[in-house]
Parts: C-alpha cells; structure tokens; sequence
C-alpha cells in the first residue's frame, strides 16, 4: 500500500500534534506530498522543523473562525495543486457538565469540530481543487455513539461530521469522491495526557470498556490510509470503529 | 471576591442549595461532591479564577475551606 501514496498531495488538519502527526510521519515515509495544517506558531514550528521539503505545503488557521478559510486557503490550493485526500484530525476536545456550559462556548466548539469542516469540503471539493478517486476522511468519536458525561457538545459536534458525512457520500460520489468517518477510541497522544493530568480521577473509565486497551496513534493511522487509499474503493459514507473493541 | 461569595459560587457550580456549604464541610461528606461536581470544581476555577486546577490537585482537597483558599490565593 505504500507506493500508493507515492506522489500522492494529501491535506492534513491538526497535524502537528497525535494522529495527524503520525499519519503525516507515515504518507512522508512514502513519498507523497503534503498540504499540512495547524492552528499555533508552535505547532507550525514543529510541523516545519519535521517536514521542511520542497513536496510540503504549511497552512496555520484558527479553527474558531473558519470565515478566513476561503481566501488564505485558495492561493495555497492552487500552489499546492489538486488533492488526492483529505483528512481532517482537528478536534477540540470540551468537558463541561450541563450548568456549566454557556452559549459561547457550545458555539466556539461546534466551530472548531464542524463547521470549520463543512466549510474545508466545500473549499476543496470545488473543481480543479482535486483529483478522481478524492478520499475525504474525518475523524469522530466513541463519544458520538456510546456518549459520556460532561461531552454531550463535543460529541454532538463529533456527530454532526458523521451525519453530513453520509449525506456528503451521496452528495460527491457523482465526482468520485468517497466521504468516510473514523470513529476513535482512546489513543495515547498529547492530548491524551494533558485531559488524563486533568481529570479529577486517577483511572481511565473509557479503559474499562476499550478492553484492548489505550491506542497507538498507528492503530487509527493504519485505517485512515487504508480509508486514504483505493483498497477501499467500495466503503462510501461509513463510520469506521477504531476503538479497541469499545462500541462491542 | 469575598469567601462568602466564592462559597456561593461553589455552591453554585457543584448544584447545591445556597449557604450549604461552610469552610469547614468535609468535602467526602458532600453527599454531591461527586467526579462531575470536581470537574465543575476545575471548570470555575479556570472561568472565573484564572486559575489551573490539576487533577491531582483537586484530590488533595479535603474541605470546602481548602478550595476556598486555593480560589482566594
């Protein structure tokens, strides 16, 4: 599957950080060129630091304001030229129990985890911004199907992806591009770390379900470029589980 | 703010009757200080304090008077 991707102008959201990091860490080990994105001076630092070449685009945006998106994005677009997948890893993950949500921060989170999505499909699926065959794949969440307290936005914001994308599947196959969710589990990445530092429990209750057990990043890589890729030709509007038995 | 109304802000964020709470209630006798009332706990002292509240530092609080003070500090 590798030399697949080869050549291949993939565009990754959030890719400075978990498993936008490593999915870039991996389509650069096999040669594609990437369009990568992410939200802080630091993380594009980094982003440049790991994957400075002339194959790799960098994009910075602030998924809160995604009316921005259109005119920053269509230069580098057209630099970077059509693209051959899309993977959106961006997710701002918000723990709040009811009486302590507010208006301002429902609608900052549902920004960053869908519409700045909505708004980045309608951007790149516009012609000459992507070839035949184009694999739009974004990332959702156990917490979107089994639920959780205190995440009842994030994983409403989480849902709404997977509902468009099947809408979005039926929409865009005409054009030969396939939309697709992946529904996480819980993956060992900084994020990971930093919510676990502050919980106000010292155990995990997700583990309890996720019975084999904490992810790699490589776990969720290994589907995404099977998703990317055209082994999966025939997988249209799914939510794919990779989640460690947790929705079982 | 004074301790009396950050008690009331407490009381409000872990949905508790006002003045329920004083300085000295022992938190693990709080029949409603449960894992989403210390996550309520952490949110109010970020919103409306500034303040990072670990999760191990939450742990280590064994009154309401203990949090008061942190918030106060």
């Amino acid at each position: 599957m590798m030399s697949e991707f080869k050549n291949k102008k993939i565009f990754i959201t959030g890719a400075s950080k978990g498993i936008g990091f490593a999915l870039a860490k991996y389509l650069d080990g096999c040669g594609a060129s990437l369009l990568l994105h992410a939200s802080s001076d630091e993380g594009i630092k980094r982003l440049k630091e790991e994957f400075l070449s002339d194959e790799h685009k960098f994009w910075q945006a602030d998924f809160f304001n995604p009316e921005s998106f259109e005119s920053k994005l269509s230069s580098i677009l057209d630099d970077f030229g059509p693209l051959d997948g899309f993977v959106n890893c961006v997710g701002v993950r918000m723990r709040r129990p009811i009486n302590l949500l507010n208006v301002g921060v429902i609608q900052q989170t549902m920004t960053a985890n869908f519409v700045s999505y909505m708004e980045l499909v309608k951007i790149i699926t516009k012609r000459n911004r992507f070839n035949s065959g184009l694999s739009i794949i974004s990332i959702s969440s156990i917490s979107a199907h089994a639920g959780g307290a205190a995440v009842s936005v994030y994983a409403a914001s989480k849902g709404a992806i997977e509902s468009a994308n099947r809408c979005l599947a039926k929409e865009l196959y005409k054009k030969n591009i396939r939309v697709n969710s992946i529904i996480c589990g819980q993956v060992g990445t900084e994020a990971y770390n930093d919510l676990m530092a502050s919980k106000e429990n010292t155990t995990d209750p997700v583990l309890e379900r996720q019975y084999m057990g904490l992810g790699i990043p490589k776990d969720v890589v290994n589907i995404i470029t099977f998703m990317l890729s055209n082994q999966s030709k025939f997988i249209n509007g799914q939510s794919i589980p990779a989640d460690g038995g947790y929705l079982t | 703010m004074t301790k009396e109304q950050i008690l009331n802000a407490l009381e409000d964020a872990m949905n508790v009757a006002q003045n329920s709470l004083t300085m000295e209630t022992v938190l693990f006798d709080v029949h409603e200080y449960d894992s989403m009332a210390k996550l309520s706990v952490i949110i109010l002292a970020d919103d409306d304090f500034g303040k990072k509240l670990t999760g191990e530092q939450i742990r280590e609080f064994s009154t309401v008077g203990d949090i008061v003070n942190f918030l106060a500090s």
